[in-house]
């Protein structure tokens, strides 16, 4: 099969990368442009470990086939910058084993949060049900989303001006 | 060039949360091939010939041929070839490997591969196996010089039987003549998978001076050394072993897996060659072993236990691996936590033609407390008592001896039992609730030792191969070193193991590490401090069991936990619902207490899975659920309301607590299962199994009135 070039956005910036048509977009992602935070663990888009947020949206980058990224937007980890609300919740709460699946976890929690800025925690582990993770976090994976909710809620209270009283 | 591996500091942010971390699969090096495995698809054959002559000529291949030469290897028996060399035995058996220059290219190639196989009889029940005209496996037999083979193994080869472990204390015959009340019953507990996140993914090179260098996700680096050692007939220090940190492992990365293969076909190829395993192959490399375990137990009619008679047999599948060490720890975990004057076991580790079973996650306790503590609960229907009381009532406490002959020290099984009982709101009413209580023993003998560094910066290194596989070891010996050097965590660094610069360690196992490392650092910190430069400590556990009457020191440190749950059950279609559960086990002095809680729920919800639904499934060696859609693990939106003590004590040493947890839980939900009459003797506890359960239970119910 004759390899072709696909153009998506990835973290903000265009890409142009070579894929084989078959090919899923994980193998692109890790081979092509070098992200480690997307992986393989059951490669049935069952587990959650190799999300990416397509437009927006957790998909299961092992079954979707990379030509289907064209034209979109890719959001992966790496995208985040490391003091992301969800990732410095995910810290605080220790939310994290081996640290293979947290990356999907962040950034399933990151889309739920902007859909459903209070979830209730029946509707965090609804939300958790395509993110597996084998030691066992979900306790504080749930913590962690509640702590990413309060964190995004305090970033989007308006900022007191300069006239405004000081808290007590 | 920059090695690959990397140090894994914990810098912030952390690197699990950026996606920065990088586990083996992450790997490379220049001019790498990438492997694909050719297996067996008979469960037991000869095989006849392997034709490699379709292959493109820039693929590597490794064959019989080629591995005939190399030594045998095996971390307790020397029982397995680089490749199926004469006869595959299980289906998944490598029978040839090959390496190409994509990971697409390598399946492509591995698919032109053809092999002639003659079939042979073959046998999948560990029971079975023993039986006279059964297929042998293994007629001839020889024990391994791992010093993974730390006891005294008792191979009966002409009976698939790789070993035969026994405890005989007291008088057996005399203890069922004093008891006044005999329960008997016989369980099975089924294969299941580890299914660590990060599949198994390994990479060899040669360097231009012979040596083997070996970077792969391995909880047992040095165990991996001596065997590499012996198949490629190198000395140990011919080898380098780099372990970085593993996507989970649970058991599953110990001792050679597809290390010798990769090697192999490295040194053939000239060039390094790495391996990932696709999903359904890690069901093909090590699972839990399936276990029948038959129990007899013997009351005076107050609930006083006189008598316990335990026969295990461990399926143990192709290749022993670690099973002859599963065995012995299944057997004398099997007694319980009970003082009982007259103690039997026969713990047999049988080989079959499935895939090998090895290490998971509560190494045999899983399979015993099951039997076990199902059957304390048919005695006290029986007599008529309290679950609790009967267990108070026999339970260890501190000077009591074990069936091993130990004394035991620093016991605490009736505060876990009266914890979780207390959770679970037990004097409330038992009704749909049940308990169970663990006694787990560690590696013993063991060595660990570790080197403390100072650094010109004013920082520190410590060089320890303990590994890293979500357990969070690293951190909490950087916190022990930091705590004794008087300098924040960050000061301290952990590099990537490497058996070229770390000192011995027996193995990242039985939830041992934090307890002996943690020992170990206490007189290296104090050897640095007086010579500001460098300091050695070791930690050595002496002990062992008599392989012919279990006596000895089984456990020079008891892990122990208790679980209670409570369940409801639909009775129209055999719905088991666990509504909650609590787990309470003994911590000692916990370093890092969010990483205690997570390996403890972790252990909770293996536990669950293990309970409810895991289960891999065979027909006839063919496992047919090799897959995460088919084989269920626990997902968030599966638990039960989760609660758990972790009981310190002040002045108390560490306490390992990696595994504690899992093993109670299974038996205390087929315990609150028996409090509504529904008596399940195999696991999972599935709707069909609880709905014919429930179903026997009507009828008898019917009949006897």
């Amino acid at each position: 099969m004759a390899a072709m070039e696909i153009h998506f956005t990835l973290n903000g910036q265009p890409v142009a990368v070579q894929a084989e048509p078959d090919e899923m977009l994980l193998e692109v992602l890790r081979r092509e442009l070098g992200l480690r935070s997307v992986r393989e663990t059951c490669g049935l888009g069952i587990c959650g470990a190799c999300t990416a947020l397509l437009n927006g949206q957790p998909i299961s980058t092992c079954i979707l086939l990379a030509p289907l990224a064209e034209g979109c937007e890719i959001t992966t980890v790496e995208g985040l910058g490391g003091h992301h609300p969800v990732q410095r919740a995910f810290e605080e709460v220790q939310a994290f084993q081996c640290g293979y699946c947290t990356p999907g976890m962040i950034l399933t929690i990151k889309a739920l949060l902007e859909e459903e800025p209070e979830p209730d925690e029946e509707t965090i582990r609804r939300a958790l049900g395509g993110n597996l993770c084998r030691c066992g976090c979900y306790l504080k994976i749930v913590q962690a989303a509640q702590r990413a909710a309060a964190l995004l809620a305090e970033e989007r209270r308006p900022q007191p001006g300069p006239g405004a009283a000081p808290v007590s | 060039m920059p090695e690959p591996g990397g140090n894994a500091h914990y810098t912030e942010p952390d690197p699990r949360v950026t996606g920065t971390i990088r586990y083996a699969q992450d790997v490379e090096l220049p001019e790498m091939l990438y492997a694909c495995v050719v297996r067996s698809p008979y469960a037991h054959a000869r095989v006849l010939r392997v034709d490699t002559s379709a292959l493109p000529v820039d693929v590597v291949a490794l064959t019989p041929d080629d591995v005939r030469s190399l030594g045998l290897y095996g971390c307790q028996m020397k029982d397995q070839q680089v490749l199926a060399v004469e006869r595959a035995l299980y289906i998944g058996d490598p029978v040839a490997a090959v390496a190409a220059a994509s990971p697409r290219a390598a399946r492509e190639a591995a698919e032109l591969i053809e092999v002639d196989y003659e079939e042979l009889p073959a046998v999948f029940d560990a029971v079975e196996a023993m039986q006279p005209g059964a297929p042998l496996l293994h007629p001839d037999l020889a024990i391994s010089e791992n010093d993974a083979a730390y006891f005294g193994m008792r191979p009966e080869p002409q009976r698939n039987v790789c070993h035969h472990f026994r405890i005989r204390h007291g008088d057996i015959e005399q203890g069922f003549a004093e008891a006044e009340i005999i329960v008997e019953e016989t369980y099975r507990t089924p294969s299941a998978q580890h299914v660590p996140m990060e599949p198994h993914a390994c990479l060899a090179r040669w360097t231009a001076d012979g040596r083997l260098e070996v970077w792969t996700g391995t909880q047992t680096p040095f165990n991996l050394r001596m065997d590499l050692a012996g198949i490629f007939g190198l000395p140990q220090e011919g080898i380098r072993i780099i372990a970085p940190p593993m996507g989970g492992a649970f058991g599953s990365k110990t001792f050679v897996r597809y290390e010798a293969i990769v090697a192999g076909l490295a040194r053939k190829a000239g060039r390094p060659v790495k391996l990932v395993l696709r999903r359904d192959e890690e069901w093909l490399t090590l699972n839990r072993h399936p276990a029948t375990i038959h129990v007899k137990l013997g009351a005076k009619r107050d609930g006083t236990l006189v008598a316990k008679q335990v026969t295990c047999w461990a399926n143990t599948g192709a290749y022993a691996d670690c099973g002859p060490g599963v065995a012995q720890k299944m057997g004398f975990a099997s007694p319980g936590p009970y003082r009982i004057p007259h103690v039997w076991v026969d713990s047999y580790c049988v080989y079959t033609n499935l895939p090998s079973n090895g290490a998971f996650r509560g190494y045999g306790a899983t399979q015993a407390v099951w039997a076990s503590e199902r059957t304390m609960d048919l005695l006290a229907e029986r007599l008529g008592l309290d679950p609790l009381e009967l267990r108070l009532k026999n339970v260890l406490v501190d000077g009591d001896r074990y069936c091993t002959g130990e004394i035991m020290h620093d016991v605490h099984f009736a505060d876990c039992l009266k914890a979780v009982a207390g959770q679970i709101g037990w004097q409330r009413g038992r009704r749909g609730k049940g308990l169970a209580v663990l006694l787990k023993g560690m590696q013993t003998p063991s060595r660990a030792s570790i080197v403390v560094e100072a650094n010109e910066d004013g920082s520190y290194t410590v060089h320890c191969a303990t590994a890293e596989m979500g357990q969070g070891a690293w951190r909490a010996i950087r916190m022990l070193a930091a705590e004794q050097l008087g300098v924040p965590v960050e000061r301290v660094h952990f590099p990537v193991p490497d058996t070229d610069i770390v000192p011995y360690d027996t193995r990242t196992t039985s939830s041992r590490s934090t307890y002996m490392m943690g020992r170990a650092l206490v007189e290296a910190v104090r050897q640095l401090k007086e010579n500001g430069e460098l300091g050695y400590g070791e930690c050595v556990n002496e002990g062992g069991l008599d392989p012919d009457t279990g006596q000895g020191i089984a456990s020079t440190h008891w892990h122990q936990g208790a679980a209670a749950a409570e369940v409801h059950v639909d009775e129209e279609t055999g719905k088991l619902e666990v509504v909650h559960l609590h787990t309470a086990i003994y911590a000692g002095r916990i370093v890092n207490p969010p990483a205690a809680q997570l390996q403890n729920e972790g252990s909770m919800i293996m536990g669950l899975g293990s309970a409810l639904f895991e289960e891999i499934t065979f027909a006839d060696g063919q496992i047919t659920n090799a897959n995460l859609s088919d084989y269920n693990i626990p997902a968030a939106d599966d638990l039960p309301r989760i609660t758990y003590d972790l009981i310190e004590r002040p002045g108390a040493e560490i306490h390992g607590l990696g595994e504690t947890a899992l093993p109670p839980v299974p038996a205390a939900i087929g315990n609150a299962l028996f409090s509504l009459g529904i008596h399940v003797r195999d696991l999972p506890l599935t709707p069909e199994r609880v709905l014919e359960a429930s179903e026997r239970r009507s009828v008898h119910s019917a009949a006897s009135v």
